[in-house]
């Protein structure tokens, strides 16, 4: 007679993966860019000196222009390089690159519109007004999100990389106009204090605090780029897998 | 000096929020595709012992 022993079927399955699900972690990089930029809030708002004709709504700079050099400058900067390499190139992880680049360039730049009406309404008296910087960053946005709403509509890669690199060189050829329009049109956004060929026109202790939060902001640029980055990864190797997302 | 100090605190807030609700937006879709590929793994299991009976 044949002897019958019942097995556990988990000792007979094949073992679990380690995917790159089981792998993850805490993300060091994150962590780190949210702890610069809890500095730099901290710095502002209790170490750095009023300015004496706006009074603490001067503050907005270290959140408003840092923001929007990250956004503008790096952001949609590296759309652009990242997309023109890929029309050359055809390689993925520049259109992956420049996906990243856009998504994140949009959230600082949201975040330039959001914080400019607050620092608007009481040095201008108004939350908003058309002139051209504001029109331009207003409209740098709209482009962007369409940017991102065309690579959702578009199923075929190769077709979508192409079609959203074309878009994203164009946005970015915006940006020049954005920096220099306080200097074609007349505007009531003030000039350059930091990005321009002479001195900052700031006093030491505000420039510190400035240049802090430049240096927090963009680390936390590379943070979110580099986990978005990760996300397209993951995504494209699942859909290569036959996941529909 | 202006008493202006309730447009940077709000503002501060603000960008806060936008970037918070940013990072939370990126943890959501990496849960998501981590269900996808466990529901990927879990039918590559099964496909895998079907083929083996």
């Amino acid at each position: 007679m044949t002897k019958t022993l019942a097995t556990d079927p988990s000792a007979t399955a094949a073992p679990p993966r380690r995917g790159p699900a089981a792998r993850r972690g805490i993300d060091w990089l994150l962590v780190l860019a949210v702890l610069a930029v809890a500095a730099t809030y901290v710095r502002a708002i209790f170490f750095t000196p009023l300015e004496a004709m706006q009074g603490p709504a001067q503050k907005i700079l270290y959140v408003h222009a840092t923001a929007a050099f990250v956004g503008l400058y790096l952001g949609f900067g590296l759309v652009a390089v990242a997309s023109l390499l890929y029309l050359w190139l055809k390689d993925e992880k520049l259109d992956r690159v420049a996906e990243a680049a856009a998504e994140v360039g949009v959230v600082f730049t949201t975040t330039v519109l959001v914080t400019g009406p607050l620092w608007g309404k009481p040095i201008w008296g108004t939350w908003w007004t058309w002139d051209a910087r504001l029109t331009l960053t207003l409209f740098l946005w709209f482009v962007g999100v369409g940017y991102l709403v065309l690579r959702g509509a578009v199923d075929e890669p190769a077709m979508r990389a192409r079609y959203s690199a074309v878009v994203g060189i164009l946005a970015a050829l915006l940006v020049p106009f954005i920096h220099l329009s306080v200097y074609l049109f007349r505007t009531l956004h003030p000039m350059p204090i930091v990005l321009k060929p002479s001195a900052p026109s700031m006093p030491g202790e505000m420039q510190v605090t400035f240049f802090m939060g430049f240096a927090a902001f963009t680390l936390l640029f590379v943070a979110f780029l580099r986990a978005r980055y990760r996300l397209t990864v993951r995504r494209d190797a699942l859909v290569a897998r036959g996941a529909e997302l | 000096m202006p008493d202006n100090a309730i447009y940077y605190q709000a503002a501060y807030a603000a960008a806060a929020v936008v970037y918070a609700a940013y990072a939370l937006s990126l943890v959501w879709r990496s849960r998501r595709l981590d269900a996808v590929e466990r529901q990927l793994d879990a039918q590559d299991e099964t496909g895998g012992a079907r083929g083996q009976r």
